[in-house]
């Protein structure tokens, strides 16, 4: 970057970055099978905060690897839009179990008949 | 770097130990998270595994996002997660279902695609050995800023547009419509009393016009009569 003609440290610890990659796919995968394969909206919601977390320590261990701090700023970012959406898709939720009196995304296909 | 790239894993026992502890923690949790029929028990371990993850986010010198990891997503997100919970706290009859299978195919399909890309990149050069040396200052509130402020000042304004227009949407969507339908009916009992006092005392209505604040006292007035 150029701006920080500091002391230059070892960083923290010196696992290679493709340790957390591995993770952040599995953390990906589990994510993905639970929205696809649960059906209570509010379960499908977690999933979709795991699968953005994934991302998150993906772009994270990027970040790390390529000593560059873009990634975290992109990051930051995505935490700010996974707090709006937990806010709508949680208000959404109200909603429905106010009109329909279920969560359950097979009983909510209004859309679909 | 370059001559450590080749090299498989360096990092000292420690280390080792704190990122497989740590990996360990968090893939348990999430399939907690994910497999769990009681709400309260998925949210609870999704909890944990949002600190496993800060704590793993802090070993890769992103000191800035562990915090915010902590304060927004174990903190509010989840804070408002549990407050749904409360209010719709059931348990589900029919936990998973599959699809038919087209639906089924591509889902092997785009899963097989993701393992390949995954590969690809794991296999690729900046990611294998150890990682490079950075600034004391990577990571840190200071330096994020600098970024954040100088080269995604766009971004960040629009992200703090997104985040108005999503309280506005969560509100109008939760919002209960009942005090409104009350409002309306109320309104309209008023216009009913106000034009039977027109037609019956049209000094009433005059009154009124004049603005001393009484309409609701006239409107009673007419309204006895």
């Amino acid at each position: 970057m150029g701006r920080h003609p500091e002391a230059v440290g070892e960083g923290i610890t010196d696992m290679p970055v493709q340790y957390y990659l591995t993770l952040s796919f599995v953390l990906f995968v589990i994510g993905t099978a639970g929205v696809l394969l649960r059906r209570n909206a509010l379960i499908v919601l977690m999933g979709i905060e795991l699968q953005l977390n994934a991302g998150n320590l993906a772009l994270l261990a990027f970040s790390r690897g390529l000593g560059d701090q873009k990634g975290h700023v992109f990051a930051f970012l995505i935490i700010a839009i996974a707090a709006a959406e937990a806010a709508v898709g949680l208000a959404i939720l109200v909603g429905l179990f106010r009109s329909r009196q279920t969560i359950n995304l097979d009983e909510a296909s209004l859309m679909k008949r | 770097m370059g001559a450590a790239a080749a090299a498989a894993n360096t990092a000292s026992m420690p280390e080792q130990v704190v990122f497989w502890f740590l990996a360990a923690a968090i893939i348990v949790g999430s399939i907690f998270t994910m497999t769990r029929r009681n709400p309260v028990t998925a949210v609870m371990s999704l909890v944990g595994t949002f600190f496993a993850l800060a704590a793993l986010y802090a070993t890769l010198n992103a000191h800035f996002l562990a915090i915010i990891q902590i304060l927004v997503y174990a903190g509010a997100i989840m804070v408002l997660f549990i407050f749904v919970v409360m209010i719709l706290n059931r348990e589900e009859a029919t936990p998973v279902t599959l699809r038919g299978l087209p639906t089924r195919a591509l889902g092997v399909l785009s899963g097989l695609y993701l393992i390949w890309v995954f590969f690809r990149i794991v296999g690729s050069s900046p990611v294998t050995g150890p990682p490079p040396s950075v600034p004391d200052s990577f990571g840190t509130v200071a330096s994020i800023g600098d970024v954040l402020f100088r080269d995604f000042v766009y971004p960040f304004e629009a992200i703090s547009l997104l985040l108005l227009i999503a309280i506005v949407g969560g509100v109008t969507i939760s919002r209960s419509h009942r005090k409104e339908v009350a409002a309306d009916k109320a309104a309209e009992a008023r216009r009913a009393i106000q034009q039977m006092a027109h037609a019956d005392y049209p000094a009433v209505d005059t009154a009124l016009e004049g603005g001393h604040g009484g309409s609701s006292s006239g409107g009673g007035g007419g309204g006895h009569h």
